[in-house]
This record gives structure tokens, sequence and C-alpha cells, in this order.
């Protein structure tokens, strides 16, 4: 009676370890069962913008004329003194250039086609900022 | 300014040399140039950061080196003017597409998947669901658009991706979105990429119409924070379709110098229409939406100041509002209130404010601030300061006026919009700077 009863116990355990381990494999995330799996890709193809080269550069900035054109990054009064400084950079260092400073009209990512007609007929080349 | 100095050298032939801080000048000449510009622009770099910097700074700056390539600043801006174009920078025409994005994935355990989802930086870095195909196609069975079909070609910042439905379904999926979720999501795909400046911009999700309740989004207690599964999820995929499709990675194309948390759930929630007071429409409705209509609504703003507590007899609540208003930028006059709907029955039966209009119109009327405080934003210096120069009122008017002059900044009313949310447990209310476009119809998408 007693060896039947043990018996009996065992048997219990015994499924008991069997629903267990059936119920963590069910459970188990497929990178523990090394299951590979197959998923879309989020990420969408860029398209590259058309390229533009340069315009031929000066021989020389000697007697030209170099318009610096503030943008309104941080508003106006925000970097003005950076192109006074290279105003007078110009002046001491290569005194036959001419500097013209203008502020260019609206909010830094707005066109401004009078000033770029503007220094297309009075000007030979341009610094732009500043941004940062 | 790439774009300014491109039509220099294009359309004028003109040469010219772009200045910035070295902060911006790896961005424009990478990304920028590749996907955006296209011209080649030579830069010159400065110290970061720039802009407000004193007079004896920027003259360091123009006495020192190119932070690039480490020669006197005014010699490379000389050079930058005078040395002839190299072969790369004199190439023309259209670039070799680029590589396109295989649909699928290599087929991977879900560990490793996880893991190159991080590497790519397509999550928020909280784990997310794998858009299995079977996931994918459920979400798509709430749609009667097609999966390739385009929702929009997000240009921003730069190039062209387009985000289709099924990737705009992939994000929804991986965010643990429902499939019923699906049309709200495509309708705030429309509105991708979110905020992305060097600024700590963020963006605000308000959501209208029936389909509120229908798919069970929470506009009442705890609407704000993380007490509901569809104001959450539908939140997070905003910010992984941005990274995705947006093509937003940190430092490469997203450059917020402190970011905003808020961009984890990019403060997604529904309007309480239920709480209204009689007379106060709600948002859509405002916009000219019919109260039918499912609408979604998004705003671009930064700051987000709570009442903390709940309104007092002694001080009326419009009084409190104009007064932590005055810490708000003002951009463009715009500010959103958001407020429990027992604000706004105080509001209207005790102060008399028969409309939300009614309590713009009032903001906009008693809120101020020096001037001295208002330029001295630089986001509201860069937008306002060059209309001001233009001639344009009231900001000319405000450019000129002493610096301790007091000025009315929110003078646009219909700029302030106001939105009831919250569970009537406390009268508090948050008083922010964002600012909401035009409503998108979710039904559209459906």
């Amino acid at each position: 009676m007693k060896k039947r009863y043990v018996r009996l116990i065992a048997l219990i355990a015994a499924a008991a370890l069997v629903v267990a381990a059936y119920g963590t494999a069910q459970n188990k995330p497929p990178a523990q069962t090394g299951r590979l799996i197959t998923v879309l890709n989020p990420a969408v193809a860029n398209t590259m913008a058309r390229r533009i080269p340069l315009a031929p550069r000066l021989s020389t900035l000697e007697g030209k004329t170099i318009y610096m054109v503030d943008i309104n990054w941080g508003g106006p009064e925000a970097a003005m003194s950076i192109f006074e400084e290279m105003q007078a950079w110009f002046a001491k260092n290569m005194p036959s250039v001419k500097t013209v400073i203008k502020i260019k009209k609206g909010g830094y990512e707005t066109d401004d086609p009078g000033l770029w007609q503007e220094i297309s007929e009075k000007g030979n080349a341009v610094i732009m900022g500043v941004s940062g | 300014m790439s774009r300014h100095a491109r039509t220099l050298e294009q359309k004028f032939k003109i040469p010219t040399v772009a200045a910035a801080g070295a902060n911006i000048v790896g961005y424009a000449t990478g990304y920028d140039f590749q996907y955006s510009n296209g011209c080649p622009i030579r830069y010159v770099a400065f110290p970061f950061p720039v802009a407000g910097q004193p007079k004896s700074i920027h003259k360091q700056y123009i006495e020192g080196k190119d932070q690039v390539s480490g020669k006197p600043i005014m010699q490379t801006i000389v050079d930058a003017l005078t040395l002839p174009p190299t072969d790369k920078e004199k190439v023309e025409g259209v670039p070799p597409e680029a590589r396109p994005e295989p649909r699928l994935l290599p087929p991977d355990t879900e560990d490793n998947l996880q893991r190159l989802f991080k590497d790519k930086d397509w999550t928020d870095y909280n784990p997310i669901i794998l858009p299995t195909e079977e996931r994918v196609a459920a979400m798509l069975k709430c749609t009667s658009r097609k999966p390739d079909d385009v929702v929009k070609v997000v240009n921003w910042p730069g190039g062209a991706r387009p985000l289709t439905v099924e990737k705009a379904a992939v994000c929804a999926v991986m965010a643990g979105a429902k499939p019923e979720y699906f049309p709200v999501i495509l309708a705030l795909a429309t509105n991708v990429p979110f905020g992305n400046s060097t600024t700590q911009m963020a963006n605000m999700i308000v959501v209208n119409g029936p389909i509120r309740n229908e798919i069970g989004m929470n506009s009442g207690g705890h609407a704000l924070g993380p007490y509901n599964e569809a104001n959450a999820v539908i939140g997070r995929t905003l910010t992984l379709m941005s990274k995705t499709a947006g093509g937003l990675h940190n430092r490469v194309t997203a450059w917020s110098s402190q970011g905003n948390n808020l961009q984890y759930n990019n403060l997604c929630f529904a309007e309480n229409e239920e709480g209204l007071p009689a007379g106060w429409d709600p948002l859509h409705v405002q916009m000219g939406f019919k109260p039918t209509d499912n609408v979604l609504t998004v705003g671009t703003g930064w700051t987000y100041i709570a009442s903390v507590g709940s309104v007092q007899h002694l001080y009326p609540p419009q009084n409190l509002m104009r007064d932590y208003m005055q810490a708000l930028t003002a951009n463009g006059s715009g500010a959103t209130i958001l407020m429990d709907p027992t604000v706004a029955g105080l509001l209207k039966t005790v102060h008399g404010f028969e409309t939300k209009a009614a309590l713009a119109q009032w903001l906009s009327q008693n809120v101020q601030k020096t001037a001295a405080s208002y330029w001295g934003n630089a986001v509201v210096a860069s937008m306002a300061e060059p209309l001001a120069l233009q001639g344009l009122e009231p900001y000319a008017t405000w450019q000129k006026a002493p610096g301790d002059a007091m000025i009315k900044p929110f003078n646009n009313p219909r700029a302030i919009q106001i939105v009831l949310v919250g569970g009537k447990t406390q009268s508090t209310w948050f008083a922010t700077d964002f600012r909401l476009g035009r409503g998108v119809l979710i039904n559209d998408w459906k």
C-alpha cells in the first residue's frame, strides 16, 4: 500500500514537471528558441540632391567688392560684429578691397532676390553668415 | 544659408563663402550637401556659439583659426573665394541613386532584431514590437489606402523620403498600436517629422471627434500621463515615424542641444469634449470642422508650465494664466492653454467667459512683458526682428520701444488656443507656447 502511494506521488511529480516544461517552452521568446523571424524594414530610401558646381573663383580679391550678407540667424544683432571685424581686417590687410555689409530681408530662410540682383550688379564675391 | 549661397553660385556665378559655427558646418557640408543643397558650398567654421556673443569674442574668432582646416580664418575666406574649384566641386547633374531599402530585413532572432533596430537608431530605445508581415497586414486592414500609397514625401531635413502607408504601418506595429488606431496614425503621418531644431522644440497631438472614444483615447483623468494605451502608443508612433521616414539621427540630422523629453510621446491626448461648458466649442469645431468629424491637430512649441495647484477664489484663474504666460516666448503670438473641465466651468460661470475665444481675447489684451524680455529670446529675434526692420507692425513699434516698455506680445488672439483635458479631480491647467496647426480629417485615412 505504502509502495503504491509513493509510486503515485512520483507519477504526479513527473507529470507536473512535464507540464511545467511544456509551459515554459510555449512562453519562451523566439530568441531563446533560436527561431528566425522575418520582419519589414522601417527604413525609407532617401533621394540625393542634383549636383550643382561651384562658380569660377576670382584670381585675386584686390580691387574687388565683397558683399557681407547677414542672414539674420539669431536676429540682426546676433553676429553683426563678426562682419564689422572682417571689414576691419580687409581695411588693414587688403585695403583695395571694398566691403559692403547688408542685412538680408526676412528670416534666415527667406529668399531675398532684390539683394542677390544688387550683388550681381555691384559685387564680385560674397561672405554669407553667420549661423550657429 | 546654403540655399542662399547656392543661388549666388548657380544663378549669378558669384563666388561665395559661408561662415558658420562649427556645429553647423558638419551638417551643411555633409548631409545637407548630399541630400538637399547639392552645391559644395565652401564654409569657414567659427567656434560655437557665434550668435549672441560679445564683440570681444567675435574679434577673437576673426583673429583665430578655421575650426575645420586649422588655418587662419581670414586666410581661409580669401582662399575660398580665390582658389579654383576642385574636380569634386565641378561635378554637375544627377548623382547615382541612393541605395534602395529592401522591403524585408534578413531573417534573424528576436534578440538580434531588437538589437538591430536600436543600432540603426530606428527606435526610441524602448523595446518595440517587431513588424512581422502578419502584424503589418493586420494594421493595413484598418485603412482603405493601398500599402504603397505615399502619405507624404518627407523632405526635411533635406532629401526626399516617401513615407508610404506600409511604412507607417510598420512604425505603428513597432510602437505597439492596435489596428483600430491606424487611421489616426496615418493622419499623424502627414505631420512627419516632428519638431527638429537646435532648440528644445517639441510637438503636441490633439484628437477630436467620436473616434476618441471609439478607440479608447483618454481625455479625462491622467490623460497627459502614462495611463492610457491609445494616447501612449499613437504619440510614440510620431517619434518612430520621424526617426525612420524622417531620417532623424542625433548629431547627423537632429541637432537639438538639449532635446526634449516630450518627444517620447509628443503630448498626445484627446480633448475632453464632454466636459466643455455650453458655448465652448471643441478645438476642431473652432477650426470649422463639424462636431461629428474626426480630426487630428498637431502643434509645435517648447514650453509647458503647470498651474501646480487648483484655482483659488481670491485670485481668478485668468489672472494666474496671464502671469504665467509672461514667461512664454509669444513667438508668433502662439499659445495653447490645456485646462481641466472644472477650470473652464469656473471661467464661464464665475468669470463670465462665454466662449473660448472670449478668454483668448482677454489673454491677448492682458498678458504683458517688457520689450527687452520679448526680444531677448533668440527664436523671437530670428523670426520677428527681420519683420520689424521691414516696418511690419506691431514688430516695428516693439523694436523701437525702450527695453523696459511693456508690450502685449500675444497680439493675435486667434493664435491662442484653449483645449480641455482632465478628469475633474482638481481645477488645474497648463500654459504652453505650443502653436497648433490646421487639423487633419482622420476619416480621409480610414
